[in-house]
C-alpha cells in the first residue's frame, strides 16, 4: 500500500458550488418523472391488505380484460428471488404463496392511464388465509411463533456472538460497572422525492433499459437479469436526477424490478409513480432496535470492558438485515479505546416493511446508547462528559480488537473545538432553569472495504476522456444522489490535472457509458471513486507531460504544469498552453481513455471472524458535537437552541459540501432523537406521510455550526474521508445528555416526545411525592 | 395507490344565494372554499364528491367589515388575511394567534376561516389512504361500523383540530348560516356536536357566510402544543379570555380545540370570577380542564398527554393574561 | 367511473403563465400540479408527497406561495402563475437562484423549487425579512438534505444583493 502524497489544494477555500448546481435551482433537473414519459402506461401495484397470509386464490382475468390495460403481472412472472446478499436473498417482486407484510407488492398493472390502472387493481381477485402475525421483535421470537420463513428458527435471520478481549477481567477490575437498556423506533429515511421507475422494453431488438431513483444502479442491472431472466448486455441501467437516498435506494427494490416486467410483458414503455404512502411501505429503513449496555469503567474513566445486546425488529425479509446487526457490533469498536467487548445481536423477521440501510447504517442506535451510558457514569464518578471521552482516545495508526484499521484520528481535536465553540467550560452546570447541555461523539466508515460481490474487479474505476476540444470528461458509476459526489470527481480530476474546474464534464452511472460502480452507500464514493478519479488524472497527466515534453523538447520530469500551462521548470521561458499540448497528445494516439482504479488492500478488510468484513474500512470519520436545550416543563416540549458540530473528514476537498453533509446529518439525527418514528397500527402504517412522520421544520431547526477538522488520511483522496454519515449518531445522545442535564432526568426510549418527557416528569412528581410522605411516616 | 382526484364537477358562483341553490339542486356536492382539508380529504378517498360549489368567487364572503355594534368576518376571509389585519391583532388577539399557528404560511394563504370552521375531525384511522382503510377494515366515520378506537362505543370519537374555533368561542362569536330558507345565526359553540361522524350541526346544504365578534372583548389569548414549528394540527389548543379587576378575575373564558370531537368552552368557569389567580385556582382550573377534555387514542402521541398537555397550556396561558392585565 | 381512455369533461382553461397567457382544455379535476407538469411541460414543479405536506410543489398564484398540489387548475382562470421556470431570465439565474446554487441552499434538489419560489414570495412582500421571517416563510417546505442551514443563508445572501433581479 502507497501512501498518497498530499496534494496542495487550490480550490477557493471556502468550496465550490455543485457542478449540477444551475439545473437544481432553476428547475430544469430532470428526475425519474421529469424524463419524457408521453407515450408511457401508467404502472400500478396490488399491495397486501394483511400482515401475514397465504395466498389461496390471485385472479387477473377480470383485470387483464378491461379495456386499457396492456400487461398484468403477478409473482408467477418472476420465481426469482432478489436482495443483497448472495446468501440472503429470500424475496421475490411480488409475493409467491405468501405475504408477509401489510402493503408487500402481490400483483401489478400497466395500462393508458391512471383512471384505468386504479380500476384494474380494483378488479383483482384475490382471497388470503390468515397466518398469526407478528409486529414486535418479542411476539415473533416467543416459542411456539409460526415462522415467517420456514428454514429460520425463532424468526431469527441472523445471530451474532462476539467477543473479544477478556471482558470478564475488564469487568471485575472496573470501579463503576452500570448496565442500561436503550430503546429506538424505527425511522425511515423520508428522502423528499417519492419512488418512482421507468421502464422501456423494445420487443424487436429485446432491449431493456430502466431509469430509477437507484443509488445502485450496478446492483439493479444484476437483479434485472436475474429476474427477468435477460443477457445484462441487453439491459441497460440510467440514473437521472435523483432527490435524496440516505439509503432508501441503496438495494434494489421491488417496484423496479416490477416497472421492468411490467414493460417487457407490455413491449413498452412503463411508468411507475409510487404515492408517498408506497414510499414509506417500501422502507428498507433504520429498524426498531432494543440495546441492553454494559460497560465498566476505572475511576478515572477509562473503558475497561462492554457488553451489549441489539434486538433488532427487521420487517419481513432479509434485506441488508445481516449487515446491520454485524454494523450494529462492529461499530461499537473505532471510535474509543475499549480493551475488551462482548457483543450479542439478533436481528428478527417481524411482519412488517423490511428494514435497510440507513445514514448511519447499523451504528446509530448501538452508538445511541453508548454515549447515554458513557455520561451517566461519568456523572456518576463525578467526571466531565469530555473528560471521560478523552481517557478513552484511540492513536493512530492502530488496529481495533475486532481488526479494523484506524489510520487517522482526529477525534481529540473535535472534542477540543466544540468544546471551546460552545463555551463548554464556562457555561456547563451555569445554565438557567430548564436548560441544558450535553454532548456526544461518533464515527463512521469512509467505504466498506471489502465489496459485497467478490469479483476480483477493483474496488472503483473511472475513466477520463479527453478529445481535440480540450474538454475533459470523467466518467463514473458513482450515482450522485443529491451528496455532491459529481462534484468531488470533478474537483479531484481538476486538482490533479491543475486544470480549472469548469474544463470538466462529470457523466455518471449510466451503464451504457460509464465504469461500473458499487453504489452510493457506506460513504464510500469520496474515498474510493476519489482515488480512482485522482489516479485516472495522473496517468492522463502522464501523457500530457510527455507530450509537453517532446514538443519542447524536454524530459518529462521537467515539465511543470501551473494554471494550464505546461512549461519547464528551470524558469526558461519556453511553455505550451493547454490546447497545444493536447494538439500534441493526440498526434498518433487520436482520442485518449485512460481509466484509473481503487482497491481497498486485503489488511485493510476486516478480522477473521465470521462477519468480521462488516466495519472495515481504509478510514473512519470522527465526530464530537454539543447541543443546548431548552425545555417546556408544562408541555414536555424540548427545543434544540443550537448545536456545534466537528467532524474530521481527514481533508475538506469541498468545504462547501463538507459542511452541508455535516449539518444534513446533525439535522437528521435530531429528526430520530425528537419526532420521526414509523407506528404501526394492526401491521399498517400509522405514519406514512409528512402529517404522521415528523421532520422538523424550518421553524423550529436550530443553528448548526460546523467545525471541519483535518486529521490528513495517509490513504484517502487528498487525505479525505467521509464526511456525511459519522455526525448523525452523535446527536440523539447528545440530546438526551443535555435532557438529563438541564432537568435531571435520563430518557431511554427515541424519539424524546413531549409525551415522553412528560411522563417522565409525571413519575418523578410521584416518586418526590411517595418519598417525602414515607418520611413524614418514619 | 392513486392519489388523484375522480371524475368532478366544479361550480362557480358569485353570490350566496346561488351557492346554497347549487348545493340544494345537488345531493351530495360539497362547498369547497380554500380546499385545503377538502382536496386532501378527496385525494384520500375519505370524502367522495362529484359535484364542488366553488365558494372564492362569492365577493360577499371576503370581507372584514366594523359597524359600531360588531366586527364581521366573512367566511371566506383567508387565514393570512385574518393574521395579518392590523384590527385582529390588536384587539382579538386570540384569533391572530391561532389564525398564525394553523398549517404552514402556504395553507394560510388560501385556507380560510369558513373552511376552518367546518374542518373534518381527524383520526389515524380515518385519514389514511383508500387502500388503508379498506386493508384496516373500514371504520365507524367511514363506510365501516365499528369505531376502532372505543370499539364498544357507538360513536366515532376523532378530533376536531381547527385553531380558529376555540379563539371565536372565548371572544363570543355568532356565526351567520345561509340556507334555501334564508340566513340564521347562532352562537358559535352551537355550530358544533360532541359527534366525531357529525359534528357539525348543519344541515345538508346550508353555508356559513359570516362571523360576528363583539367589539369589546377581555384581553384573550390562543397556544397549542404539537410536535414541530409549522404544519401540524393541534395535539391540544387553548383559547383563554381574561379580564381581570384588580388582583382578582373578573371574567374568564376558556376554550380548548384537538382534544374533543368538538371546540368548546369549558363549562364551569364562572365561580372564578372575584378571586384572584393563587395556586389554588389555578389547580381547580387544572382540574376543571382534566376533567372536561376526553382526549382518546386519534393520535400518535397518547391520550393522555393531550389531556395534561390541554391543561398546563390552560393555566400558563390565564397567568400570562394576568399578567399582562396587571401590568 | 368513465370509459378507459376516455377523456374526462373538460373545460378551456385561460390564465397567465409565466408572464404568457395560454389557454388549455383541463378535466376539471384536474390539480394544478399536474396540469403544470403534463399539459405545460413545467416539471420543475415538484411532487414529494400525497396531498398539501410537503411543498414540494410550490408556485406562485398571483404572487403568493401556494402548494399546486391541493388546487384545482381550473379554480386558476385568469390569474397569473409563476413557477421555478420563470426566474431565470435573459440568461441570468435569479438572485435567489444565484444565492441557492452558491451558498450550496441545494443537495439532490427535489425541494429547491418549492422551496425558492416561497423565498420569493417572502421577498416581494418583505424585502428584508429577519431570520424568524425566513423560517416561518420557508415552514412548508420540507427538506430531507440541508437542515435548513444553508437554505437560510442562501435567502440571507439573496437579501443582500437586492439589486440582483
Ligand atoms: C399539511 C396540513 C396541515 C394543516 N395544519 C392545520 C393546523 O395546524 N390547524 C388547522 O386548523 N388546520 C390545519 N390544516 C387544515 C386546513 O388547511 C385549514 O384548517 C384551513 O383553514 C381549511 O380551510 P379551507 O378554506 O382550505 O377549507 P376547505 O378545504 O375548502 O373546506 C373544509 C371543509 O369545510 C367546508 N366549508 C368550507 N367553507 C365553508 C362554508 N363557508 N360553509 C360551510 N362549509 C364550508 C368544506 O365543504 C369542507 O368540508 C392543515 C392542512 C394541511 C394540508
Ligand atoms: S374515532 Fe373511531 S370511528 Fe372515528 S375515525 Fe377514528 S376509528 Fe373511525
Ligand atoms: S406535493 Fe404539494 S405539498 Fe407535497
Ligand atoms: S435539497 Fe434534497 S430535499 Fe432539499
Amino acid at each position: 500500500m502507497i501512501a498518497d502524497p498530499m496534494i496542495d489544494s487550490r480550490i477557493s477555500r471556502p468550496g465550490v458550488p455543485l457542478i449540477d448546481g444551475v439545473e437544481k435551482v432553476t428547475g430544469r433537473a430532470r428526475y425519474t418523472v421529469d424524463l419524457d414519459h408521453a407515450d408511457a402506461l401508467v404502472g400500478r401495484i396490488l399491495r397486501s391488505p394483511v400482515g401475514h397470509g397465504e395466498i389461496i386464490r390471485l385472479d387477473v382475468s377480470k383485470a387483464r380484460a378491461l379495456d386499457g390495460v396492456v400487461a398484468v403481472a403477478t409473482g408467477d412472472d418472476c420465481p426469482f428471488t432478489y436482495g443483497v446478499l448472495p446468501v440472503a436473498m429470500n424475496e421475490y417482486p411480488m409475493a409467491r404463496e405468501r405475504v408477509r407484510y401489510c402493503g408487500e407488492p402481490i400483483a401489478a398493472v400497466a395500462a393508458i392511464d391512471a383512471e384505468t390502472a386504479d380500476r384494474a387493481i380494483s378488479l383483482i381477485e384475490l382471497e388470503l388465509r390468515r397466518l398469526p402475525a407478528y409486529y414486535t421483535s418479542q411476539e415473533a421470537r416467543a416459542p411456539g411463533a409460526t415462522l415467517l420463513h420456514d428454514n429460520k428458527l425463532g424468526n431469527l435471520e441472523r445471530e451474532v456472538h462476539h467477543e473479544f478481549g477478556n471482558w470478564q477481567d475488564g469487568f471485575a477490575t472496573a470501579d463503576l460497572v452500570r448496565e442500561e437498556k436503550f430503546s429506538c423506533a424505527e425511522v425511515n429515511h423520508a428522502q423528499i422525492e417519492p419512488h418512482a421507475c421507468l421502464a422501456d422494453y423494445d420487443p424487436i431488438t429485446a432491449r431493456l433499459t430502466v431509469q430509477s431513483v437507484s443509488q445502485v444502479g450496478y446492483y439493479l442491472h444484476l437483479m434485472l437479469a436475474r429476474c427477468l431472466e435477460m443477457d445484462s448486455s441487453r439491459i441497460r441501467v440510467v440514473k437521472p436526477f435523483v432527490g435524496g437516498g440516505f439509503g432508501a435506494r441503496v438495494e434494489v427494490l421491488n417496484f423496479e424490478i416490477i416497472t421492468a416486467l411490467l414493460a417487457r410483458a407490455a413491449a413498452g414503455k412503463v411508468l411507475m409513480q409510487l404515492s408517498r404512502e408506497e414510499t414509506f411501505l417500501t422502507h428498507r429503513a433504520r429498524p426498531q432496535s432494543d440495546m441492553t449496555l454494559r460497560i465498566g469503567m476505572r475511576r478515572d474513566g477509562k473503558i475497561t470492558a462492554c457488553s451489549c445486546e441489539v434486538v433488532q425488529r427487521g420487517g419481513a425479509y432479509a434485506g441488508y438485515g445481516i449487515v446491520t446487526i454485524l454494523y450494529a457490533g462492529a461499530l461499537l469498536q473505532g471510535l474509543y479505546d475499549i480493551p475488551a467487548i462482548k457483543y450479542d445481536g439478533y436481528r428478527v423477521y417481524t411482519n412488517l416493511p423490511p428494514c435497510g440501510a440507513m445514514r448511519g447504517h447499523g451504528s446509530v442506535d448501538t452508538r445511541h446508547a453508548f454515549e447515554c451510558l458513557l455520561d451517566r457514569m461519568a456523572r456518576d464518578l463525578g467526571l466531565d462528559p469530555f473528560a471521560v471521552r478523552r481517557a478513552n482516545l484511540l492513536h493512530a495508526p492502530t488496529r481495533t480488537l475486532n481488526d479494523l484499521m484506524v489510520n487517522s484520528y482526529g477525534l481529540a481535536e473535535c472534542l477540543d473545538r466544540v468544546e471551546r465553540a460552545s463555551g463548554w467550560r464556562d457555561r456547563i452546570g451555569k445554565l438557567p432553569a430548564g436548560k441544558g447541555l450535553g454532548m456526544a461523539c461518533s464515527h463512521y466508515v469512509s467505504g466498506a472495504a471489502k465489496p459485497i460481490h467478490w469479483t476480483g474487479e477493483p474496488h472503483a474505476i473511472v475513466n477520463v476522456r479527453l478529445d481535440f476540444d480540450g474538454g475533459i470528461t470523467a466518467l463514473t458509476g458513482a450515482a450522485d444522489i443529491g451528496q455532491g459526489s459529481s462534484t468531488m470527481v470533478a474537483i479531484s480530476v481538476a486538482e490533479t490535472l491543475g486544470v480549472a474546474l469548469d474544463r470538466i464534464r462529470v457523466i455518471a452511472a449510466d451503464s451504457a457509458v460509464t465504469p461500473k460502480d458499487n453504489g452510493a452507500y457506506s460513504s464510500r464514493i469520496t474515498f474510493m471513486v476519489g482515488n480512482a478519479a485522482i489516479d485516472a488524472a495522473r496517468k492522463l497527466k502522464a501523457i500530457l507531460v510527455d507530450a509537453a515534453a517532446r514538443k519542447l523538447e524536454a524530459r518529462p520530469d521537467d515539465i511543470e504544469v501551473v494554471g494550464e500551462v505546461f512549461r519547464i521548470d528551470s524558469g526558461q521561458q519556453a511553455s505550451l498552453p493547454f490546447a497545444e499540448v493536447v494538439k500534441a497528445a493526440l498526434v498518433d494516439r487520436g482520442a485518449i481513455t485512460v481509466s484509473g482504479t481503487f482497491t481497498c488492500p486485503p489488511e485493510s478488510q476486516g478480522g477473521r471472524h465470521k462477519g468480521g468484513a462488516v466495519g472495515s474500512t481504509m478510514g473512519f470519520s470522527y465526530a464530537a458535537q454539543v447541543v443546548e436545550v431548552s425545555i417546556d416543563d408544562a408541555t414536555g416540549v424540548v427545543s434544540v437552541d443550537k448545536v456545534w458540530a466537528a467532524l474530521d473528514c481527514g481533508h475538506a476537498i469541498n468545504p462547501l459540501a463538507v459542511e452541508g453533509q455535516i449539518q444534513g446529518s446533525v439535522w437528521m439525527g435530531m429528526g430520530q432523537a425528537m419526532c420521526e418514528e414509523t407506528r404501526y397500527l394492526d401491521g399498517l402504517p400509522g405514519h406514512a406521510s409528512f402529517l404522521e412522520y415528523r421532520m422538523p421544520t424550518a421553524a423550529e431547526s436550530p443553528p448548526i455550526e460546523v467545525q471541519i477538522v483535518e486529521s490528513h488520511d495517509p490513504f484517502g483522496p487528498f487525505g479525505a474521508k467521509e464526511a456525511s454519515e459519522g455526525a448523525l449518531a452523535g446527536f440523539p445522545p447528545a440530546l438526551v445528555n443535555a435532557i438529563a442535564n438541564a432537568i435531571d432526568i435520563d430518557i431511554d426510549e427515541l424519539p424524546v416526545t413531549p409525551d415522553r418527557i412528560m411522563d417522565a416528569l409525571i413519575q418523578r412528581r410521584r416518586q418526590a411525592r411517595l418519598t417525602s410522605t414515607l418520611k413524614v411516616a418514619s | 395507490m392513486s392519489t388523484s382526484l375522480g371524475e368532478l364537477r366544479l361550480v362557480q358562483p358569485s353570490t350566496v344565494k346561488e351557492a346554497v341553490a347549487a348545493r340544494f339542486e345537488h345531493p351530495g356536492s360539497r362547498f369547497i372554499a380554500g380546499g385545503t382539508d377538502l382536496i386532501v380529504n378527496m385525494r384520500r378517498g375519505i370524502i367522495r364528491s362529484d359535484l364542488l360549489v366553488d365558494l372564492s368567487g362569492i365577493d360577499e364572503l371576503t370581507e372584514i367589515t366594523t359597524d359600531g355594534l360588531d366586527v364581521t368576518i366573512g367566511a371566506g376571509v383567508t387565514l393570512a388575511a385574518l393574521a395579518h389585519n392590523s384590527e385582529i391583532a390588536g384587539r382579538y388577539r386570540a384569533l391572530a394567534q391561532a389564525a398564525e399557528a394553523i398549517a404552514a404560511p402556504g395553507h394560510r394563504v388560501i385556507g380560510t376561516v369558513g373552511g376552518n370552521l367546518c374542518l373534518d375531525t381527524r383520526c389515524i384511522y380515518y385519514n389514511q389512504s383508500e387502500w388503508w382503510r379498506s386493508a384496516h377494515a373500514y371504520c365507524l366515520k367511514n363506510r365501516g361500523d365499528v369505531c376502532h378506537v372505543a370499539p364498544q362505543g357507538k360513536r366515532c370519537h376523532a378530533a376536531f383540530a381547527g385553531d380558529l374555533a376555540p379563539a371565536l368561542l372565548v371572544l363570543g362569536a355568532e356565526i351567520d348560516i345561509a340556507s334555501a330558507q334564508g340566513v340564521r345565526r347562532i352562537p358559535l359553540s352551537e355550530l358544533y356536536v360532541e359527534d366525531g361522524k357529525a359534528h357539525l350541526a348543519l344541515a345538508d346544504g346550508e353555508l356559513l357566510v359570516a362571523l360576528h365578534l363583539p367589539l369589546n372583548p377581555p384581553p384573550s389569548g390562543y397556544a397549542k402544543v404539537r410536535l414541530r414549528g409549522a404544519i401540524d394540527f393541534p395535539l391540544a389548543g387553548v383559547a383563554v379570555a381574561l379580564a381581570a379587576s384588580g388582583p382578582n378575575v373578573n371574567s374568564l373564558r376558556i376554550a380548548l380545540t384537538g382534544t374533543n370531537s368538538r371546540p368548546f368552552l369549558v363549562a364551569g368557569t364562572e365561580p372564578f370570577a372575584g378571586r384572584p389567580i393563587d395556586e389554588k385556582l389555578l389547580h381547580e382550573l387544572d382540574r376543571l380542564v382534566q376533567k372536561q377534555v376526553q382526549p382518546m387514542r386519534t393520535t400518535i402521541a397518547s391520550a393522555n398527554y393531550r389531556r395534561i398537555a390541554a391543561a398546563a397550556l390552560t393555566r400558563r396561558l390565564v397567568k400570562k393574561l394576568f399578567a399582562e392585565g396587571a401590568a | 367511473m368513465h370509459a378507459p381512455g376516455s377523456q374526462p369533461k373538460k373545460r378551456l382553461l385561460r390564465l397567465r403563465l409565466n408572464g404568457r397567457w395560454r389557454e388549455d382544455a383541463v378535466a376539471e379535476r384536474e390539480l394544478l400540479v399536474d396540469y403544470l407538469r403534463e399539459v405545460a411541460h413545467l416539471t420543475g414543479v415538484k411532487s414529494g408527497c400525497d396531498g398539501g405536506e410537503c411543498g414540494a410543489c410550490t408556485v406562485l398564484i398571483d404572487g403568493e406561495a401556494v402548494p399546486s398540489c391541493i388546487t384545482l387548475a381550473v379554480r386558476c382562470e385568469g390569474r397569473h402563475i409563476e413557477t421555478i421556470e420563470s426566474l431565470a431570465t435573459q440568461g441570468r439565474l435569479s438572485r435567489l437562484q444565484r444565492a441557492f446554487h452558491e451558498k450550496l441552499g441545494t443537495q439532490c434538489g427535489f425541494c429547491t423549487p418549492g422551496m425558492i419560489m416561497a423565498a420569493a414570495a417572502l421577498l416581494r412582500h418583505n424585502a428584508t425579512p429577519t431570520e424568524s421571517e425566513i423560517r416561518v416563510a420557508l415552514s412548508g417546505n420540507l427538506c430531507r438534505c440541508t437542515g435548513y442551514v444553508k437554505i437560510i443563508e442562501s435567502v440571507q445572501a439573496a437579501v443582500e444583493k437586492p439589486h440582483d433581479c
